[in-house]
């Protein structure tokens, strides 16, 4: 009787387990194969506000789903301007993930001033007992250098070795330079 | 007698009862969590149907909400939530990212050796009525306030640019080091011999990892404390030692010069 209990709960155990994993890969897929424009995107807060006036329990009420968007866009914004790092697409698929271990493929476009780029890569986020460990592989730049020659040569190495972190930095740092730079020289023009 | 023999007859069927009792709990006990599996083996093959449609490209026949043709409004801006997050994140991969405060300003600058990210450090700046900070995670042996000093008041983006460079170049250095002692342990002698900001490094060595002498002895100097590769490096011998073996330490000079540490040891 006692050994049929055990196997029962460790089968609960089981099935709880391999539902929770299931569940999120249903919504990893859901959120990754969708997109919405900013058009839909407002439409759907201005509807939202309209139809539910007294939410169900258990669900964040419009007004807070809205104000937590406002923040963290305020924040996307801020780090934009600041870094001078705008991302214009960011697209990722899940394409391994258990309880310890997530493999995400990124797409991501962008600018950093005048300088245009798109990247690849392959992520991998393993938890350990204190934190998550990130680490890039199978790292894919494209950038329109033209007159840019030096960054071409860079870019190659940082690709090999998967710098993406250097390649932001010295992007930032080089694109800087060249604005302060195209600046001047139109001062004197 | 007889009262005894009562007594006793009593007592066996109180047992009795009581097992009886125990039995039957345990079987509705059994029962319940019975039915438990199967409701939440119905639930997984439910979700794997869904995935599976999901996964041929099918979207729409399972749903999002109520209506499976249209997502409902909150499932869009949930996705637009998780998104602007997914791209929060990109921002922590480039090396410096932040948020907001009240008062103003907290920033993560995040360290990276190759495609590997290790630690962050924070920086919480005030900007009234002067930017300054506030609160940081910053490690006493990098030179902040020099840095701080130099730049902070003029012009944020290079104070935080220069940072970077140090503590990237830091935690490169500290990666180095930490992946020859782990990765190569039997090489070297003992725990190989550096300071916290990982600049100065000592350890005696061989080039086998079976032999049990070290004839080796380095001394790598990290001059610059924005590099992760040293600037003075000295490989000795003994003395006595054949000339074969001081050509090695010479080529091992110039090697630990020119590449990462761990690197040259795989190599």
């Amino acid at each position: 009787m006692d050994n049929s209990i055990c196997q029962a709960y460790e089968e609960i155990q089981s099935l709880e387990e391999e539902i929770k994993i299931l569940t999120e890969k249903y919504d990893d897929n859901q959120q990754e194969s969708t997109f919405f424009s900013d058009k839909e995107i407002l439409m759907s807060i201005k509807s939202f506000q309209r139809e539910f006036q007294g939410e169900s329990k258990g669900h964040e009420s419009p007004s807070d789903l809205k104000a937590q968007l406002e923040s963290l866009e305020r924040e996307i914004s801020f780090l934009m301007k600041f870094t001078g790092i705008q991302f214009t697409s960011h697209s990722k698929k899940t394409v391994e993930k258990t309880r310890n271990k997530t493999v995400q493929k990124h797409r991501v476009s962008g600018n950093c001033h005048s300088l245009s780029f798109q990247l690849e890569f392959q992520l991998l986020e393993v938890q350990n007992k204190e934190n998550v460990s990130a680490v890039i592989t199978d790292l894919s730049i494209i950038m329109e250098s033209g007159e840019h020659s030096v960054m071409s040569k860079f870019v190659s190495s940082t690709e090999e070795r998967g710098n993406l972190l250097t390649f932001f930095r010295s992007l930032s740092s080089y694109a800087e330079w060249y604005e302060h730079r195209r600046c001047t020289f139109l001062h004197f023009k | 007698g007889v009262l005894a023999h009562l007594e006793m007859l009593e007592a066996r069927a109180h047992e009795a009862a009581v097992k009886q009792e125990e039995t039957e709990q345990q079987e509705e006990k059994l029962a319940r969590l019975r039915a438990r599996v199967q409701e939440l083996r119905r639930r997984r093959d439910e979700l794997r149907a869904k995935v599976d449609l999901q996964e041929k490209g099918q979207p729409g026949k399972e749903g999002v909400g109520s209506d499976p043709a249209q997502p409902s409004a909150r499932a869009v801006v949930e996705w637009k939530i998780k998104s602007v997050k997914a791209m929060l994140q990109i921002f922590y991969l480039t090396g410096i990212s932040g948020k907001l405060t009240k008062q103003g300003v907290c920033f993560c600058i995040s360290t990276a050796y190759e495609g590997t990210y290790l630690d962050s450090y924070y920086l919480d700046l005030l900007i009234q009525p002067e930017v300054r900070i506030h609160r940081h995670s910053v490690p006493v042996f990098i030179p902040l306030e020099q840095i701080a000093k130099k730049y902070l008041q003029t012009d944020i983006r290079r104070f935080l640019s220069v940072l970077s460079d140090h503590l990237n170049a830091y935690a490169g250095r500290r990666y180095q080091a930490d992946q020859l002692q782990e990765r190569f342990s039997d090489q070297i002698e003992g725990t190989l011999q550096r300071n916290s900001l990982c600049n100065l490094l000592v350890f005696n060595y061989d080039v086998s990892s079976t032999s049990k002498s070290f004839p080796f002895s380095a001394r790598l100097l990290y001059g610059d404390l924005c590099c992760s590769l040293p600037t003075e490096v000295v490989v000795s011998c003994a003395r006595d030692a054949p000339a074969s073996l001081a050509e090695t330490a010479a080529a091992h000079s110039d090697l630990f010069r020119r590449t990462a540490l761990h690197k040259a040891f795989g190599s």
